[in-house]
């Protein structure tokens, strides 16, 4: 590389890109440093291939920077270009039968004038990296003989002939099986270490991303909304938010990589705002849809929310997962267990601020105000005023002493929404440390 | 060299065949004498008993009219052979071929205006060539014009082309409908032939024809990459939007060269490059300089068979690509794997 070695592999700076009126990415900054391997990640219609083709220069970003190892990359011819950063798509659909090793030596054409004829060192090049995806025994066979995961590889291959520093991948397991997917990441991954080739990658699978990458970076509607390693990125929330999808967030106990299990769809609510790095989060206790004017609320006004405990069926719940909020969900009408109970400590933990609603305790649900009284303290609480002359509690008065025991704690009894909204606006730690 | 060696017997045995038949021992000794510059039978008509008059009339026959029209039909075969080979390549189509963007009707009307208008009779034979070449490329390059602002859109040029042709063909019927006398000779223009073959016209097409093949063959690797799409191709380095605009134009110009001296010579560039497919594979660094040697052979066969089939008469040479062609390529058309694989974009 003529560029200077410290320069990054990828630098995007404000990108812009849009689609007639759609924004396909929205101010875009992105440094890669050599050697990561990075996952982009996010939904269909993320950004994902958009961002790829920007850095191949397939598209001109209508405001931003792109650098390839500190140039510009519409500075750079198309051979310039190709020797130092190669594409794996999605898939080919090769129309003639081309023999694989001649197929892989295509990625030679860089290197090359229209006289010259492939070097012994060429074929060279393209028997090892034949071997790397473990192709070599099929080198002499035509390539629409090959299978789709053999195909795939031999796409790999012939990015990998380009010999460049960075490697681009767009969604290049989404015609594989789950044994292809593995293979074909975990070969990325080793030439990635081995041959010091920066890579990214767009995966829509977070789990193969969070189990691959040194490093996600999650894109939702054109924005990069999250970035970082995969065990602080990955999260229930962001599936919640960026997703849609409701899904518990565990840990491998082998590699040690976070993944999730999906369960189901949030449900299409009236507003699900799409900043993930917006304030909060806020928790709010409630139930029996005590909760579910605060958790509007507050997310309209571009608060994140947690709700819980919970039970099933309870309305504050159906709310909840309505505006993609995370929630502490018990099985219906029985007590809030030790596992639910932990949860909720969690996501309380997690808090900037706590609401209470108005919501009728009984013995099932008083660990809900058990575990606000722990954070006294150390999060602020907001107490909503309950109205006058309804009985609220069902647990032998241990629920009042437990809202006293708040409210001499340093608890803030608030009116309703419009007060609580004041009161966080107020409170210093209204915003999420990120 | 074995190509070289097959072409020379072809050419060879091809002197054999033509309007009148002369006897192959004196098409030999001809060939022999005119091509060693004499050195070989002095006397081209010895050891037989034709009178040196007659003797005279077979050298000019064999050798101002058959061996012209010989080489013609190998270098218009060549012409249209690469140029359908560099147009299924460029537009990942193999349905592609060299009239595909509407360039023979432009040809047409330039060698209409000749007919009609009696303009050959009064000046040098190379105008209706002239007329036809300029008609073609003039269209060519008025279609790659008006579709250039969309260029990435194949769709957009073919149906440009498609659409200037269908009105040059309303011009050229408004044209013989006022001049019914020069439809006759249009007529056989459509259908193409080797009749205005003569050493002039053979030198300078195949000049030309080399000089386009070779920078069409130069091609070859970028055409390899862009078959795997134009994002694959762009990626691994070839400047694919360039590429298309250049190899386009340089196929148009091939084609434009053939036309301009035989007229439109149909299925020799469709057929041609999926016979070299067939037999040595899709490496276009093969394909292209293969339909020409290919499309060399069709043609001259097309000829030949005009000469066998009809003793005496020189027909026009489309109905034989036609014949040979229509056939081979419905053959192609429903083979369930070639059908599968090569795919219709």
């Amino acid at each position: 590389m003529s560029a200077p070695s410290s320069a990054p592999p990828l630098r995007l700076t404000g990108v812009t890109v849009r689609y007639g009126t759609r924004l396909a990415l929205h101010d875009v900054n992105l440094t890669v440093r050599p050697g990561e391997f990075i996952a982009l990640a996010g939904p269909n219609g993320s950004g994902k291939t958009t961002l790829l083709r920007v850095v191949l220069g397939f598209l001109t970003p209508e405001e931003g920077a792109v650098e390839l190892f500190g140039r510009p990359v519409g500075s750079l011819s198309t051979l310039e270009r190709a020797r130092s950063v190669a594409w794996v798509p999605q898939g080919e659909n090769p129309r003639d039968d081309v023999r694989l090793l001649e197929y892989v030596l295509y990625g030679r054409f860089p290197y090359h004038g229209p006289l010259d004829a492939e070097t012994p060192a060429d074929r060279a090049i393209a028997w090892r990296v034949l071997g790397e995806v473990g192709l070599a025994d099929r080198a002499e066979d035509g390539i629409l003989s090959l299978s789709g995961g053999e195909r795939q590889r031999a796409i790999l291959a012939r990015a990998l002939a380009q010999t460049t520093p960075l490697l681009l991948l767009d969604e290049p397991t989404s015609h594989l099986d789950i044994g292809h997917q593995l293979d074909l990441l975990s070969r990325v991954r080793s030439l990635a270490v081995d041959s010091q080739v920066t890579v990214v990658a767009a995966l829509h699978d977070l789990n193969l991303a969070a189990r691959f990458a040194d490093r996600i970076v999650v894109l939702s509607r054109g924005r990069r909304v999250a970035d970082g390693p995969p065990s602080s990125v990955i999260s229930e929330e962001l599936l919640a938010r960026v997703w849609g999808v409701v899904a518990d967030l565990r840990r491998d106990p082998r590699t040690g990589a976070p993944y999730l299990l999906p369960h189901h769809l949030v449900p299409p609510g009236p507003s699900v705002p799409g900043e993930l790095l917006g304030k909060g989060p806020v928790h709010v206790v409630g139930g029996g849809g005590s909760g579910a004017p605060y958790l509007r609320a507050l997310s309209e006004a571009g608060y994140r929310v947690t709700a819980g405990a919970l039970h099933l069926l309870d309305s504050d719940l159906e709310t909840a997962e309505s505006l993609g909020a995370l929630s502490a969900v018990e099985v219906p009408f029985a007590p809030i267990g030790d596992e639910v109970r932990a949860r909720l400590r969690g996501l309380l933990e997690a808090a900037t601020a706590i609401v209470v609603a108005p919501f009728p305790v009984g013995p099932s649900n008083l660990p809900n105000l058990e575990e606000v009284a722990r954070r006294l303290g150390r999060t602020p609480i907001l107490l909503i005023r309950r109205p006058a002359g309804i009985e609220w509690d069902f647990a032998d008065g241990r629920a009042r002493a437990l809202e006293e025991n708040l409210r001499q704690g340093g608890a803030r009894e608030v009116a309703g929404a419009a007060e609580m909204l004041a009161a966080l606006a107020a409170a210093p730690v209204a915003t999420a440390p990120q | 060299m074995g190509l070289v060696g097959a072409a020379v017997v072809l050419v060879a045995l091809s002197s054999l065949l033509g309007t009148v038949t002369v006897p192959p021992r004196i098409v030999f000794q001809i060939l022999l004498h005119q091509v060693s510059g004499g050195a070989f039978f002095p006397d081209q008509c010895a050891g037989t008993s034709v009178a040196p008059r007659l003797c005279g009339a077979y050298v000019a026959i064999i050798w101002q009219l058959y061996v012209p029209e010989i080489l013609l039909a190998l270098i218009v075969g060549a012409a249209l052979g690469i140029s359908g080979g560099a147009l299924q390549g460029v537009f990942r189509n193999p349905l592609a071929d060299p009239f595909l963007l509407g360039i023979s009707s432009g040809g047409t009307i330039g060698a209409a205006i000749i007919y009609v208008y009696r303009i050959q009779e009064a000046q040098a034979d190379l105008f209706l060539p002239l007329f036809a070449f300029v008609g073609s490329v003039g269209t060519g390059l008025l279609i790659l014009a008006i579709a250039r602002g969309r260029f990435s859109s194949v769709e957009t040029l073919l149906l440009t082309g498609v659409a200037l042709a269908n009105l040059l063909s309303a011009v050229l019927s408004l044209i013989l409908l006022y001049n019914p006398a020069g439809s006759e000779q249009v007529t056989f223009w459509l259908l193409g032939g080797l009749g205005l073959a003569t050493w002039q016209v053979d030198g300078i097409a195949c000049g030309a024809v080399l000089i386009l093949a070779t920078a069409l063959t130069l091609h070859g690797r970028e055409l390899n990459l862009i078959q795997l799409g134009h994002d694959v191709a762009q990626s691994a380095g070839v400047d694919a939007r360039r590429v298309r605009l250049r190899v386009i134009l340089l196929a148009s110009l091939t084609t434009a060269i053939a036309v301009a001296f035989t007229g439109i010579i149909g299925f020799v560039g469709l057929v041609s490059p999926h016979i070299v497919r067939r037999l040595w594979g899709s490496d276009y660094r093969v394909v292209l300089p293969g339909a020409a040697a290919v499309g060399a052979i069709f043609l001259l066969a097309a000829r030949d068979a005009n000469y066998v089939l009809f003793p005496g008469s020189l027909l026009p040479i489309g109905i034989f690509t036609a014949f040979a062609g229509v056939p081979f390529f419905l053959y192609l058309l429903y083979r369930q794997r070639y059908a599968s694989t090569m795919g219709v974009a």
